[in-house]
């Protein structure tokens, strides 16, 4: 894996805190844009040619909350960036910027990918 | 989940049953907190349908199947509900969204404490990263308002119209400047 990134990859969030899961839920059932405001950047695995069943069972070995996907595009067509930065723990991790010089995402930003969030 | 205020639904009464009855519930905020939600029979019956099945699971085992699927909470008491969020939300601690997000200052959560027990519209809220608290609200114009509470003298509002067009303001950072902008959002 590179910093290559297809539009369609997908790019899986665990919505923290884990123990208080209602956290970030709104009564429509959606996810909170609050869970995409990070100013280290928002952390979040890639699917890196895995089916969301695998995706899952890895995440769940280290979180038991709830998970969504947002896929490349939904981040490019608002500007945003995503960066492959692979850790000692996690080869898949990567973060999604608001631009090449900012890590947090703007509200608009924010807003758009809440919106297209898929709870898996 | 739509509010309206009592002299709206009175004037479209048919839009809003034909809404609840599409299974969007409305709710109508009234004084005092004497509020009252609008829902379709189907919607009534399966909650006691599932009001009936979690009294006869018991407590244990409803406890066990919520860890595995959680599902959000059918609230009637938005107030109550977000008084009680406050205090999940108080307790977090750093690095609570495992990168390093610092606590929620208690300054911060006793002013949104403030701001909700005098708001008669209450909103949904969530915590952020940023050391804020993020008030939301839709209308039956599906706006969408977004008012981001922090400790300065003014609060940030990001409005997105039922079109997407984008608009951000700011406000007084008060129970009085936030409630006036909510009640114009609704009005």
């Amino acid at each position: 894996m590179d910093n290559t990134f297809k539009s369609e990859e997908k790019l899986f969030r665990a919505v923290y805190p884990p123990e208080l899961v209602q956290m970030f839920w709104r009564f429509d059932g959606k996810v909170s844009s609050a869970a995409f405001a990070d100013p280290n950047g928002l952390s979040v695995d890639r699917a890196g040619g895995r089916d969301d069943k695998q995706v899952i069972s890895v995440m769940q070995k280290r979180f038991d909350g709830r998970v969504v996907y947002v896929r490349v595009r939904n981040c490019t067509e608002i500007g945003a960036k995503v960066e492959y930065l692979p850790s000692r723990s996690n080869v898949y991790h990567s973060e999604i910027h608001g631009s090449e010089t900012a890590a947090l995402l703007s509200k608009s930003q924010r807003r758009h990918l809440a919106d297209k969030a898929v709870v898996v | 989940m739509v509010i309206a205020k009592q002299m709206d639904v009175r004037a479209n009464i048919k839009k809003y049953f034909d809404m609840a009855y599409e299974g969007e519930p409305v709710v109508v905020p009234r004084k005092e907190n004497k509020n009252v939600m609008i829902i379709s029979e189907e919607l009534y019956n399966e909650l006691m349908t599932q009001s009936r099945m979690t009294a006869y699971a018991g407590k244990s085992e409803k406890h066990v199947e919520e860890k595995k699927h959680p599902k959000t909470e059918v609230v009637t008491d938005v107030r109550a509900f977000n008084m009680k969020k406050l205090e999940a939300i108080a307790g977090l601690k750093d690095g609570w969204n495992g990168n390093g997000a610092p606590a929620i200052p208690k300054k911060l959560i006793n002013h949104v404490r403030t701001i909700l027990d005098e708001m008669m519209i209450q909103p949904e809220i969530f915590p952020t990263a940023l050391q804020t608290i993020q008030f939301e609200f839709d209308n039956t114009r599906r706006d969408h308002m977004e008012i981001e509470i922090g400790l300065e003298e003014t609060a940030e509002v990001f409005l997105v119209r039922y079109d997407g067009a984008e608009s951000f303001e700011d406000i007084p950072n008060s129970a009085e400047g936030i409630d006036e902008r909510v009640r114009a959002f609704y009005g």
